[in-house]
């Protein structure tokens, strides 16, 4: 588990970590998502130390972090870079050794990832001859094959294609499932939803929100869609009622408590028909939306 | 400490506990990368072809005799004239043999020169001779055949006077002495302190500018960033340093030993062999402080930089030295010598050339390079220190100034 307490950041007179706290759990991904300029690499970078905070500290497996378990963490910056005149597999080796790794081991991990995203025939070209989607492959490999014990991946699946999102997708729910904390950016909602099971929402500098997946719902206002023909106006004169939208006979409510929940669909059957009666459950990109307003 | 890593592939090995030294694996990195640029080993071999092709062809121009025919229409004193040059050159040691040709005219002489059965005529003239060529008078014959005309004349004069030559020029004799060092001795080490002032610029380049741009390189792709997670910046920076180091010196030490291998082999004797050999080693050793102190400044500079193009700049001050090491290893002399042999960087030539030149005594080569690992020692500190914290440092190319306030 990675835990990030108190951090606080200034460039010159401009802060921008406030304090900022939450946790990466070992069991599942944890997406860290946040407008452009929010704070998301500034904080990763701390994390891996290459920047220092002016506040707070980070911690691993419940003691301060030191350069030896960053040693062993992987690492994707925000912005990609390898040896561009190197050959490709030669670097992968190269980086594989500065993370401890013997030499042959360092070669067979890089071509075994370079197998799984598909460009095994690429290993002895340069990497600036690669597409920029392959290079990014590459630079995911980079930062996988030394098996990490944490990984901070500053937006992994931009640039990729959706074979390689699938691709990236399950090594990472692979790399999590035995234990491995996975804190990553992205501004993409619906990889977010689809992956995280935990969310960290950062706005200028502070947390929004933060938790699992499952807490930020249940957290979040649930609203149920009631389709009831011909027509769902009146629904707009009932107490403890919240419209949020009317078409014809489909309604988007908000219930102030259960109880309001029966009364309304009890009347809507005395007053007609009810074809569609259901919870919805808020995805993590609608929490993003609602907090981040 | 965290827990033991179970992968889910068959083929993977648990996260490997450090093996060896990370300076170690950057160091070996930089010496590969390096060799296995080809432009870097054609480059390496066309310089030992030509050190070797020019000490092949300097030991063959200085064996070398020159030859030439020399027509004349037969007249007594023409033929004595070609005659005594030749007992000139040989009583001179000079390397020139005439053939004598003579033929019936002055007609059949010109005429022996155009069709190049001769090289050249000579001519009796009212004041003296004329050589005529056909398109170049050698200037040693000129003045080997001149000297001979004018020993000639003056014996004939002389007997003419009623003197004899001896008298004539008694008086007359200069014997050239010099208070330091031998003729041969200073013309050696001026063709070796040009050698080693050249050797110096070259590498102190070659693999000085190699630092800076893999620095600056590391930093604008931002693979750094990857790099200083996974080791130290220090053993970075190590790696980088002593990889440019070990090829600098192997190259070095391939040039100087093959250059001395080509010299010793040569039929002609090399005067002063064994203290161009003892002094090649300082030489060396000297490279390796003034080296060490450049490599430290090419690495603040490259991490000052934010991208390569900011190096045309900044690499300015760092060339100017070398070109001044370059300029006072070919001409400095007496004092200012002794002084530049004392100073880091300047001393890692001014000092082998002193050496060379004279005798010094034993203490003054160990203390100038005392004072030069001092000064690599503390380069390097201060290399390091601006390195650790430029490194990280995004946006525009930094001053000196502002990379010394750097925070962590």
């Amino acid at each position: 588990m990675l835990e990030v307490q108190n951090l606080t950041r200034r460039f010159g007179e401009r802060t921008v970590l406030h304090d900022v706290s939450f946790s990466v759990p070992a069991n599942g991904m944890t997406g860290f998502v946040g407008a452009n300029g929010a704070g998301k690499t500034t904080t990763m970078r701390i994390i891996m130390g290459v920047l220092k905070a002016h506040g707070g500290q980070v911690n691993f497996n419940g003691s301060p972090i030191a350069d030896g378990d960053r040693a062993r963490f992987g690492y994707m910056p925000e912005e990609r870079g390898l040896y561009p005149k190197q050959q490709v597999l030669d670097q992968l080796q190269y980086l594989g050794q500065l993370h401890g790794m013997s030499r042959l081991d360092a070669r067979s991990g890089a071509l075994d990832l370079l197998d799984r995203f598909g460009i095994a025939d690429r290993t002895k070209d340069k990497l600036e001859s690669l597409s920029l989607g392959n290079q990014q492959r590459v630079q995911v490999a980079a930062s996988l094959m030394h098996h990490p014990t944490a990984l901070i991946l500053d937006e992994p699946f931009s640039g990729l294609d959706p074979i390689a999102v699938d691709a990236m997708s399950s090594l990472l729910a692979e790399r999590a499932a035995t234990g491995v904390p996975i804190l990553f950016s992205s501004h993409q909602l619906d990889l977010i939803d689809q992956l995280c099971d935990n969310l960290v929402v950062l706005a200028d500098g502070k947390i929004v929100a933060s938790g699992s997946a499952g807490e930020l719902r249940d957290r979040a206002k649930s609203t149920h869609v009631l389709v009831t023909p011909p027509d769902a106006g009146w629904l707009r004169e009932q107490p403890e009622v919240t419209v949020h939208d009317v078409a014809g006979p489909r309604a988007v409510v908000e219930f102030a408590s259960e109880e309001a929940a029966q009364r309304i669909l009890r009347t809507a059957i005395v007053r007609g028909s009810v074809t569609e009666f259901a919870p919805q459950r808020p995805s993590l990109a609608e929490i993003y939306r609602e907090v981040i307003r | 400490m965290s827990t033991a890593t179970q992968t889910t592939t068959p083929t993977a090995t648990p996260t490997a506990v450090r093996q060896g030294s990370p300076w170690l694996i950057v160091t070996l990195r930089e010496v590969t990368v390096k060799i296995r640029d080809k432009s870097f080993v054609i480059s390496t071999l066309i310089t030992l072809a030509l050190i070797v092709g020019s000490i092949v062809v300097s030991g063959f121009m200085a064996d070398r005799t020159t030859e030439a025919t020399v027509a004349f229409e037969n007249r007594g004193e023409t033929a004595v004239l070609v005659s005594a040059a030749n007992e000139l050159a040989a009583k001179q040691d000079q390397k020139i043999v005439l053939t004598a040709d003579p033929v019936a005219s002055q007609d059949a002489a010109l005429e022996a020169l155009r069709t190049k059965n001769a090289d050249l005529v000579l001519t009796a003239t009212a004041d003296g001779y004329s050589l005529t060529g056909l398109s170049d008078v050698p200037g040693s014959v000129e003045k080997l055949i001149a000297d001979a005309a004018s020993a000639q004349a003056l014996e004939s004069n002389a007997g003419k006077l009623g003197t004899s030559v001896e008298s004539l020029t008694a008086g007359s004799t200069i014997t050239p002495v010099l208070l330091e060092g031998s003729q041969e001795r200073n013309s050696m080490s001026m063709v070796m302190g040009f050698i080693f002032s050249f050797l110096f610029y070259m590498s102190a380049l070659i693999f000085g500018m190699p630092i800076a741009n893999s620095v600056v390189e590391e930093k604008q792709n931002r693979v750094v960033e990857i790099l200083a997670t996974a080791i130290p910046i220090r053993q970075l920076l190590a790696g980088k340093i002593l990889g440019n180091l070990i090829l600098a010196m192997g190259q070095l030490c391939l040039f100087v030993g093959i250059g001395l291998l080509a010299l010793s082999m040569m039929p002609t004797e090399i005067p002063f062999l064994s203290v161009v050999i003892a002094t090649s080693g300082w030489f060396l050793a000297f490279f390796l402080a003034g080296f060490l102190i450049l490599a430290a400044i090419w690495a603040a500079i490259g991490a000052m930089a934010s991208r390569v193009e900011d190096l045309q700049q900044s690499t300015g001050p760092v060339i100017m030295v070398l070109v001044a090491v370059l300029f006072i290893g070919i001409y400095a002399k007496g004092t200012f010598l002794v002084i530049a042999s004392y100073v880091p960087v300047i001393s890692s030539v001014a000092m082998p050339i002193r050496l060379l030149s004279t005798d010094v005594p034993m203490w003054e080569p160990f203390a100038s390079l005392a004072i030069a690992i001092a000064a690599a020692w503390a380069m390097v500190l201060l290399g390091e220190r601006i390195y650790r914290r430029a490194i990280m440092q995004t946006g525009s190319a930094l001053s000196w100034r502002k990379a010394l306030k750097l925070e962590d």
